[in-house]
Protein backbone atom coordinates (compact mmCIF):
# COMPACT_ATOMS: atom_id res chain seq x y z
CA UNK A 1 0.00 0.00 0.00
CA UNK A 2 2.80 2.40 1.00
CA UNK A 3 4.74 1.51 -2.16
CA UNK A 4 1.65 2.16 -4.30
CA UNK A 5 1.07 5.58 -2.72
CA UNK A 6 4.69 6.52 -3.25
CA UNK A 7 4.43 5.53 -6.92
CA UNK A 8 1.29 7.65 -7.36
CA UNK A 9 3.05 10.62 -5.75
CA UNK A 10 6.09 10.13 -7.96
CA UNK A 11 3.98 9.95 -11.13
CA UNK A 12 2.03 13.04 -10.06
CA UNK A 13 5.25 14.97 -9.51
CA UNK A 14 6.78 14.03 -12.88
CA UNK A 15 5.01 16.63 -15.01
CA UNK A 16 6.10 19.38 -12.59
CA UNK A 17 9.68 18.22 -12.79
CA UNK A 18 9.49 18.24 -16.60
CA UNK A 19 7.91 21.70 -16.60
CA UNK A 20 10.62 23.38 -14.52
CA UNK A 21 12.55 26.06 -16.39
CA UNK A 22 15.22 24.35 -18.48
CA UNK A 23 18.43 26.01 -19.53
CA UNK A 24 19.98 25.45 -22.95
CA UNK A 25 23.23 26.51 -24.60
CA UNK A 26 23.16 27.42 -28.26
CA UNK A 27 24.98 24.93 -30.51
CA UNK A 28 27.03 27.18 -32.87
CA UNK A 29 27.51 24.65 -35.73
CA UNK A 30 23.72 24.37 -35.99
CA UNK A 31 22.81 27.98 -35.34
CA UNK A 32 22.90 30.60 -38.07
CA UNK A 33 21.37 33.97 -38.79
CA UNK A 34 20.51 34.42 -42.46
CA UNK A 35 19.45 37.61 -44.19
CA UNK A 36 18.02 38.56 -47.55
CA UNK A 37 18.08 42.00 -49.13
CA UNK A 38 17.01 43.46 -52.44
CA UNK A 39 19.92 44.35 -54.74
CA UNK A 40 19.27 47.37 -56.96
CA UNK A 41 15.77 46.12 -57.69
CA UNK A 42 17.16 43.24 -59.73
CA UNK A 43 17.36 40.33 -57.35
CA UNK A 44 17.29 39.21 -53.74
CA UNK A 45 20.72 38.55 -52.28
CA UNK A 46 21.24 36.03 -49.49
CA UNK A 47 23.87 36.05 -46.81
CA UNK A 48 24.48 34.70 -43.36
CA UNK A 49 26.57 35.09 -40.24
CA UNK A 50 28.70 32.02 -39.62
CA UNK A 51 29.37 32.49 -35.90
CA UNK A 52 26.89 32.94 -33.10
CA UNK A 53 26.43 31.94 -29.48
CA UNK A 54 23.81 32.27 -26.80
CA UNK A 55 21.62 30.90 -24.04
CA UNK A 56 17.95 29.87 -23.97
CA UNK A 57 15.71 29.08 -21.02
CA UNK A 58 12.31 27.49 -21.48
CA UNK A 59 9.47 26.62 -19.16
CA UNK A 60 6.71 25.10 -21.27
CA UNK A 61 4.40 24.67 -18.25
CA UNK A 62 4.60 28.28 -17.20
CA UNK A 63 4.85 29.29 -20.86
CA UNK A 64 7.83 31.52 -20.23
CA UNK A 65 11.41 31.64 -21.34
CA UNK A 66 14.32 33.78 -22.43
CA UNK A 67 16.51 33.94 -25.51
CA UNK A 68 19.87 35.66 -25.73
CA UNK A 69 21.81 35.39 -28.96
CA UNK A 70 25.07 37.08 -29.91
CA UNK A 71 26.17 37.12 -33.55
CA UNK A 72 29.71 37.94 -34.66
CA UNK A 73 29.42 40.68 -37.27
CA UNK A 74 32.82 39.78 -38.73
CA UNK A 75 31.55 36.30 -39.63
CA UNK A 76 29.31 37.63 -42.42
CA UNK A 77 29.39 35.50 -45.54
CA UNK A 78 27.70 36.10 -48.88
CA UNK A 79 29.82 33.81 -51.03
CA UNK A 80 31.96 36.67 -52.40
CA UNK A 81 34.91 37.71 -50.22
CA UNK A 82 35.22 41.24 -51.60
CA UNK A 83 31.57 41.98 -50.92
CA UNK A 84 31.98 40.50 -47.43
CA UNK A 85 34.85 42.94 -46.78
CA UNK A 86 32.63 45.79 -47.91
CA UNK A 87 29.76 44.61 -45.70
CA UNK A 88 32.11 44.41 -42.70
CA UNK A 89 33.31 47.97 -43.34
CA UNK A 90 32.02 51.38 -42.19
CA UNK A 91 29.32 51.54 -44.91
CA UNK A 92 27.39 48.60 -43.47
CA UNK A 93 28.09 46.53 -40.34
CA UNK A 94 31.18 48.49 -39.22
CA UNK A 95 32.40 45.32 -37.53
CA UNK A 96 35.64 46.84 -36.23
CA UNK A 97 33.68 49.19 -34.00
CA UNK A 98 30.59 47.03 -33.48
CA UNK A 99 31.78 43.41 -33.51
CA UNK A 100 28.55 41.93 -32.07
CA UNK A 101 24.91 41.91 -33.05
CA UNK A 102 22.74 40.83 -30.14
CA UNK A 103 19.13 39.81 -29.58
CA UNK A 104 17.67 39.69 -26.08
CA UNK A 105 14.11 38.53 -25.62
CA UNK A 106 11.58 40.28 -23.40
CA UNK A 107 8.56 38.03 -23.93
CA UNK A 108 7.81 34.65 -25.47
CA UNK A 109 4.28 33.96 -26.61
CA UNK A 110 3.23 30.32 -26.71
CA UNK A 111 0.72 28.52 -28.88
CA UNK A 112 0.02 25.26 -27.13
CA UNK A 113 3.29 23.98 -25.77
CA UNK A 114 5.45 25.57 -28.44
CA UNK A 115 6.72 29.15 -28.67
CA UNK A 116 4.94 31.07 -31.43
CA UNK A 117 6.73 34.39 -31.26
CA UNK A 118 9.57 36.02 -29.39
CA UNK A 119 9.54 39.72 -28.66
CA UNK A 120 12.83 41.34 -27.81
CA UNK A 121 15.46 43.92 -28.62
CA UNK A 122 17.95 43.71 -31.44
CA UNK A 123 21.15 45.71 -31.00
CA UNK A 124 23.13 46.42 -34.13
CA UNK A 125 25.63 49.21 -34.80
CA UNK A 126 25.08 50.41 -31.25
CA UNK A 127 21.36 51.00 -31.88
CA UNK A 128 18.73 48.97 -30.01
CA UNK A 129 15.27 48.47 -31.52
CA UNK A 130 12.33 46.20 -30.67
CA UNK A 131 12.01 43.20 -32.97
CA UNK A 132 9.52 40.33 -32.95
CA UNK A 133 10.63 36.92 -34.18
CA UNK A 134 7.90 34.66 -35.54
CA UNK A 135 8.71 31.05 -34.72
CA UNK A 136 8.18 28.88 -37.79
CA UNK A 137 9.14 25.53 -36.29
CA UNK A 138 9.97 24.15 -32.86
CA UNK A 139 11.06 20.64 -31.98
CA UNK A 140 12.59 19.08 -28.89
CA UNK A 141 13.95 15.62 -28.21
CA UNK A 142 17.03 13.50 -27.79
CA UNK A 143 19.65 13.98 -30.46
CA UNK A 144 20.13 10.49 -32.00
CA UNK A 145 23.85 11.15 -32.49
CA UNK A 146 24.91 12.79 -29.24
CA UNK A 147 22.06 11.34 -27.14
CA UNK A 148 21.71 14.75 -25.53
CA UNK A 149 18.37 16.47 -25.10
CA UNK A 150 18.04 19.54 -27.28
CA UNK A 151 15.54 21.87 -28.87
CA UNK A 152 15.63 23.36 -32.34
CA UNK A 153 13.69 26.23 -33.84
CA UNK A 154 13.30 28.36 -36.90
CA UNK A 155 12.30 32.00 -36.69
CA UNK A 156 11.88 34.95 -39.03
CA UNK A 157 11.77 38.71 -38.58
CA UNK A 158 11.68 41.80 -40.74
CA UNK A 159 13.72 44.92 -40.01
CA UNK A 160 14.64 48.17 -41.73
CA UNK A 161 18.39 48.68 -41.80
CA UNK A 162 17.97 52.46 -41.80
CA UNK A 163 16.44 52.14 -38.30
CA UNK A 164 19.89 51.05 -37.15
CA UNK A 165 21.71 53.87 -38.97
CA UNK A 166 22.80 51.67 -41.87
CA UNK A 167 21.96 54.04 -44.71
CA UNK A 168 24.63 53.37 -47.34
CA UNK A 169 23.31 52.93 -50.88
CA UNK A 170 19.69 53.63 -49.94
CA UNK A 171 17.32 53.32 -51.70
CA UNK A 172 19.16 51.42 -54.45
CA UNK A 173 20.08 48.60 -52.09
CA UNK A 174 16.92 47.70 -50.19
CA UNK A 175 16.04 49.03 -46.76
CA UNK A 176 13.96 46.00 -45.76
CA UNK A 177 15.94 43.04 -44.51
CA UNK A 178 14.38 39.67 -43.87
CA UNK A 179 16.12 37.80 -41.06
CA UNK A 180 15.87 34.04 -40.72
CA UNK A 181 17.29 32.19 -37.76
CA UNK A 182 17.91 28.47 -37.39
CA UNK A 183 18.75 27.60 -33.82
CA UNK A 184 19.67 24.40 -32.01
CA UNK A 185 20.33 24.54 -28.30
CA UNK A 186 21.55 21.71 -26.08
CA UNK A 187 20.10 21.27 -22.62
CA UNK A 188 22.64 22.12 -19.90
CA UNK B 1 14.86 65.93 -56.65
CA UNK B 2 15.26 63.68 -53.60
CA UNK B 3 16.42 60.83 -55.84
CA UNK B 4 18.91 63.13 -57.57
CA UNK B 5 20.40 64.21 -54.24
CA UNK B 6 20.83 60.55 -53.28
CA UNK B 7 23.11 59.97 -56.26
CA UNK B 8 26.73 59.48 -55.08
CA UNK B 9 28.03 61.47 -58.06
CA UNK B 10 25.84 64.40 -57.04
CA UNK B 11 26.77 64.11 -53.36
CA UNK B 12 30.50 63.77 -53.97
CA UNK B 13 30.84 65.91 -57.11
CA UNK B 14 28.11 68.32 -58.08
CA UNK B 15 27.07 69.48 -54.61
CA UNK B 16 30.58 70.19 -53.27
CA UNK B 17 31.41 71.96 -56.53
CA UNK B 18 28.35 74.21 -56.28
CA UNK B 19 28.70 74.92 -52.56
CA UNK B 20 32.45 75.59 -52.83
CA UNK B 21 31.93 77.89 -55.81
CA UNK B 22 29.27 79.95 -54.03
CA UNK B 23 31.23 80.05 -50.77
CA UNK B 24 34.51 81.04 -52.43
CA UNK B 25 32.87 83.92 -54.32
CA UNK B 26 30.35 85.14 -51.73
CA UNK B 27 32.67 84.94 -48.70
CA UNK B 28 35.55 86.70 -50.46
CA UNK B 29 34.65 90.19 -49.10
CA UNK B 30 34.83 88.73 -45.59
CA UNK B 31 38.19 87.06 -46.39
CA UNK B 32 36.58 83.71 -45.54
CA UNK B 33 36.71 82.04 -48.95
CA UNK B 34 38.72 79.27 -47.35
CA UNK B 35 35.52 78.06 -45.73
CA UNK B 36 34.55 76.71 -49.17
CA UNK B 37 36.03 73.31 -48.35
CA UNK B 38 34.40 72.95 -44.92
CA UNK B 39 30.99 74.07 -46.20
CA UNK B 40 31.17 71.75 -49.19
CA UNK B 41 32.12 68.85 -46.93
CA UNK B 42 29.26 69.69 -44.56
CA UNK B 43 26.78 69.69 -47.46
CA UNK B 44 28.04 66.33 -48.71
CA UNK B 45 28.02 64.79 -45.25
CA UNK B 46 24.49 66.04 -44.64
CA UNK B 47 23.17 64.62 -47.91
CA UNK B 48 25.03 61.34 -47.58
CA UNK B 49 24.56 60.48 -43.92
CA UNK B 50 22.54 63.27 -42.30
CA UNK B 51 23.75 65.05 -39.19
CA UNK B 52 22.97 62.25 -36.76
CA UNK B 53 25.61 61.58 -34.14
CA UNK B 54 24.12 58.75 -32.07
CA UNK B 55 25.83 56.41 -31.57
CA UNK B 56 28.99 58.41 -32.08
CA UNK B 57 31.11 56.09 -34.23
CA UNK B 58 34.38 56.97 -35.95
CA UNK B 59 32.81 58.11 -39.23
CA UNK B 60 30.36 60.38 -37.38
CA UNK B 61 33.26 61.78 -35.34
CA UNK B 62 34.93 62.75 -38.63
CA UNK B 63 31.82 64.75 -39.58
CA UNK B 64 31.66 66.33 -36.12
CA UNK B 65 35.34 67.30 -36.23
CA UNK B 66 34.87 68.55 -39.79
CA UNK B 67 32.10 70.85 -38.57
CA UNK B 68 34.17 72.06 -35.61
CA UNK B 69 37.36 72.66 -37.60
CA UNK B 70 36.25 75.93 -39.26
CA UNK B 71 35.39 77.42 -35.86
CA UNK B 72 38.86 76.53 -34.55
CA UNK B 73 40.34 77.87 -37.78
CA UNK B 74 38.61 81.24 -37.34
CA UNK B 75 39.93 81.44 -33.77
CA UNK B 76 43.42 80.55 -35.04
CA UNK B 77 43.12 83.35 -37.61
CA UNK B 78 42.25 85.83 -34.87
CA UNK B 79 45.34 84.91 -32.83
CA UNK B 80 47.68 84.12 -35.74
CA UNK B 81 50.62 83.64 -33.37
CA UNK B 82 53.72 81.46 -33.62
CA UNK B 83 52.24 78.89 -31.27
CA UNK B 84 49.17 78.33 -33.44
CA UNK B 85 50.79 75.77 -35.76
CA UNK B 86 52.19 73.49 -33.02
CA UNK B 87 48.88 73.75 -31.17
CA UNK B 88 46.84 72.83 -34.25
CA UNK B 89 49.23 69.96 -34.98
CA UNK B 90 48.82 68.58 -31.46
CA UNK B 91 45.05 69.08 -31.63
CA UNK B 92 44.97 67.24 -34.96
CA UNK B 93 46.82 64.29 -33.45
CA UNK B 94 44.51 64.24 -30.43
CA UNK B 95 41.47 64.40 -32.72
CA UNK B 96 42.71 61.33 -34.57
CA UNK B 97 43.03 59.36 -31.34
CA UNK B 98 39.55 60.45 -30.25
CA UNK B 99 38.14 59.49 -33.64
CA UNK B 100 39.74 56.03 -33.46
CA UNK B 101 39.10 55.52 -29.73
CA UNK B 102 36.28 52.97 -30.19
CA UNK B 103 38.46 50.87 -32.49
CA UNK B 104 41.67 51.22 -30.50
CA UNK B 105 40.00 50.10 -27.27
CA UNK B 106 39.18 46.73 -28.81
CA UNK B 107 42.79 46.02 -29.81
CA UNK B 108 45.56 44.27 -27.88
CA UNK B 109 47.74 46.74 -25.98
CA UNK B 110 50.62 46.74 -28.49
CA UNK B 111 48.27 47.31 -31.43
CA UNK B 112 46.43 49.99 -29.50
CA UNK B 113 49.62 52.00 -28.93
CA UNK B 114 50.99 51.38 -32.41
CA UNK B 115 47.78 52.30 -34.19
CA UNK B 116 47.10 55.19 -31.83
CA UNK B 117 50.55 56.64 -32.42
CA UNK B 118 50.19 56.04 -36.15
CA UNK B 119 46.89 57.89 -36.58
CA UNK B 120 48.05 60.76 -34.34
CA UNK B 121 51.29 61.07 -36.29
CA UNK B 122 49.55 60.95 -39.67
CA UNK B 123 46.90 63.56 -38.89
CA UNK B 124 49.38 65.76 -36.99
CA UNK B 125 51.73 65.61 -39.99
CA UNK B 126 48.90 66.53 -42.37
CA UNK B 127 47.82 69.50 -40.25
CA UNK B 128 51.40 70.73 -39.77
CA UNK B 129 52.44 70.61 -43.44
CA UNK B 130 49.14 71.84 -44.88
CA UNK B 131 49.18 74.71 -42.40
CA UNK B 132 52.49 75.82 -43.93
CA UNK B 133 50.52 76.54 -47.11
CA UNK B 134 47.88 78.70 -45.45
CA UNK B 135 49.16 81.94 -47.02
CA UNK B 136 49.77 80.38 -50.48
CA UNK B 137 46.35 79.82 -52.08
CA UNK B 138 47.59 78.14 -55.27
CA UNK B 139 49.83 75.67 -53.44
CA UNK B 140 47.14 75.00 -50.82
CA UNK B 141 44.45 74.56 -53.50
CA UNK B 142 46.61 72.13 -55.49
CA UNK B 143 47.46 70.15 -52.37
CA UNK B 144 43.79 70.06 -51.41
CA UNK B 145 42.75 68.83 -54.83
CA UNK B 146 45.24 65.96 -54.72
CA UNK B 147 44.75 65.17 -51.03
CA UNK B 148 40.98 64.96 -51.38
CA UNK B 149 40.89 62.98 -54.60
CA UNK B 150 43.74 60.69 -53.52
CA UNK B 151 42.19 59.97 -50.14
CA UNK B 152 38.71 59.61 -51.62
CA UNK B 153 39.54 57.26 -54.45
CA UNK B 154 41.87 55.20 -52.26
CA UNK B 155 39.06 54.86 -49.70
CA UNK B 156 36.65 53.93 -52.47
CA UNK B 157 38.98 51.16 -53.64
CA UNK B 158 39.49 50.25 -49.99
CA UNK B 159 35.80 49.32 -49.79
CA UNK B 160 34.10 52.31 -48.21
CA UNK B 161 31.77 54.41 -50.33
CA UNK B 162 31.07 56.80 -47.45
CA UNK B 163 34.73 57.61 -46.83
CA UNK B 164 35.29 57.73 -50.59
CA UNK B 165 32.56 60.31 -51.10
CA UNK B 166 33.86 62.41 -48.18
CA UNK B 167 37.37 62.44 -49.61
CA UNK B 168 36.30 63.13 -53.18
CA UNK B 169 34.06 65.98 -51.98
CA UNK B 170 37.13 67.57 -50.34
CA UNK B 171 39.09 67.25 -53.56
CA UNK B 172 36.28 68.70 -55.68
CA UNK B 173 35.84 71.62 -53.26
CA UNK B 174 39.58 72.36 -53.16
CA UNK B 175 39.72 72.09 -56.96
CA UNK B 176 36.82 74.56 -57.23
CA UNK B 177 38.64 76.94 -54.88
CA UNK B 178 41.73 76.62 -57.06
CA UNK B 179 39.67 77.30 -60.19
CA UNK B 180 38.20 80.48 -58.72
CA UNK B 181 41.67 81.50 -57.59
CA UNK B 182 43.01 80.99 -61.13
CA UNK B 183 40.26 83.20 -62.53
CA UNK B 184 40.21 85.97 -59.92
CA UNK B 185 43.70 85.77 -58.33
CA UNK B 186 42.18 87.38 -55.27
CA UNK B 187 41.11 84.57 -53.00
CA UNK B 188 42.35 84.58 -49.44
CA UNK B 189 43.25 81.12 -48.17
CA UNK B 190 44.15 80.97 -44.49
CA UNK B 191 43.57 78.49 -41.73
CA UNK B 192 39.89 78.28 -42.67
CA UNK B 193 40.98 76.44 -45.82
CA UNK B 194 43.96 74.42 -44.61
CA UNK B 195 42.74 73.19 -41.21
CA UNK B 196 39.41 71.56 -42.23
CA UNK B 197 41.02 70.16 -45.38
CA UNK B 198 44.00 68.55 -43.67
CA UNK B 199 42.05 67.37 -40.64
CA UNK B 200 39.19 65.73 -42.57
CA UNK B 201 41.48 64.20 -45.21
CA UNK B 202 43.78 62.86 -42.50
CA UNK B 203 40.94 61.37 -40.48
CA UNK B 204 39.30 59.81 -43.55
CA UNK B 205 42.61 58.16 -44.46
CA UNK B 206 43.04 56.77 -40.94
CA UNK B 207 39.48 55.46 -40.77
CA UNK B 208 39.99 53.86 -44.19
CA UNK B 209 42.92 51.90 -42.75
CA UNK B 210 41.34 51.03 -39.39
CA UNK B 211 37.77 50.35 -40.49
CA UNK B 212 38.06 49.35 -44.15
CA UNK B 213 40.68 47.78 -46.41
CA UNK B 214 42.96 50.75 -47.13
CA UNK B 215 46.56 49.49 -46.69
CA UNK B 216 48.48 51.64 -44.20
CA UNK B 217 51.31 52.25 -46.63
CA UNK B 218 48.91 53.92 -49.07
CA UNK B 219 48.92 56.79 -46.57
CA UNK B 220 52.62 57.43 -47.24
CA UNK B 221 52.17 58.98 -50.72
CA UNK B 222 49.18 60.92 -49.36
CA UNK B 223 51.35 62.23 -46.52
CA UNK B 224 53.85 63.43 -49.13
CA UNK B 225 51.28 65.71 -50.84
CA UNK B 226 51.47 68.80 -48.56
CA UNK B 227 55.31 68.79 -48.41
CA UNK B 228 55.47 68.32 -52.19
CA UNK B 229 53.09 71.27 -52.69
CA UNK B 230 55.34 73.26 -50.36
CA UNK B 231 58.70 72.50 -51.95
CA UNK B 232 58.02 72.14 -55.70
CA UNK B 233 59.93 75.06 -57.24
CA UNK B 234 57.24 76.97 -59.13
CA UNK B 235 57.76 80.67 -59.64
CA UNK B 236 55.02 82.79 -58.14
CA UNK B 237 55.64 85.31 -60.89
CA UNK B 238 54.41 82.86 -63.52
CA UNK B 239 50.84 82.67 -64.81
CA UNK B 240 48.41 81.37 -62.22
CA UNK B 241 47.07 78.66 -64.51
CA UNK B 242 50.61 77.41 -65.14
CA UNK B 243 51.43 77.38 -61.42
CA UNK B 244 48.18 75.53 -60.73
CA UNK B 245 48.79 72.92 -63.41
CA UNK B 246 52.39 72.27 -62.37
CA UNK B 247 51.59 72.04 -58.67
CA UNK B 248 48.48 69.94 -59.25
CA UNK B 249 50.41 67.59 -61.54
CA UNK B 250 53.14 67.10 -58.93
CA UNK B 251 50.71 66.45 -56.07
CA UNK B 252 48.34 64.32 -58.15
CA UNK B 253 51.24 61.95 -58.87
CA UNK B 254 51.38 61.27 -55.12
CA UNK B 255 47.58 60.83 -55.01
CA UNK B 256 47.73 58.41 -57.93
CA UNK B 257 50.41 56.46 -56.07
CA UNK B 258 48.11 56.01 -53.08
CA UNK B 259 45.22 54.89 -55.28
CA UNK B 260 47.49 52.49 -57.15
CA UNK B 261 48.79 50.91 -53.94
CA UNK B 262 45.23 50.42 -52.69
CA UNK B 263 44.05 49.01 -56.01
CA UNK B 264 46.93 46.49 -55.99
CA UNK B 265 45.77 45.16 -52.63
CA UNK B 266 42.02 45.55 -52.83
CA UNK B 267 41.25 45.43 -56.55
CA UNK B 268 38.24 47.21 -58.01
CA UNK B 269 35.49 48.45 -55.68
CA UNK B 270 32.83 45.80 -54.99
CA UNK B 271 29.88 48.08 -55.73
Amino acid sequence: MLKRNALVLLLAALPFAAHASDSYTVDPPHTFAHFTINHLGFSTMHGRFDKSSGKVTLDTAAKTGTVEISIEATSISTGFAKRDDHLKGPDFFNSVEFPSITFKSSKITFKGNAPASVEGELTMLGVTKPVTLTVTEFNCGNNPMSKKYECGAGAVAQIKRSDFGMKAFLPAVGDDIKLEFEIEAIKD
Amino acid sequence: MHELLQDPAVQGGLVPFGVALLAAVLLRPLRLSGLAVALAFAATAYLHSGFSFEPLNATRKIVLLGLAAPVVAILATLFNAAWVRPLLTAAGGASAIWMAQGILQRQPLDHMFLWGAGVALYVGWMVFWTDKLHDQPVRAGSAGLALGLGTGFAALFGASATLGIYGIALGVAAGTFLLVQMITNRLPCGYTFTLPLSLIAGLVGCQGVLGAELPWYALLPLAAIPPVAHIVPVSEKGALWLQSILLSAATLVCAAGAVFLTWRVAGAPPF
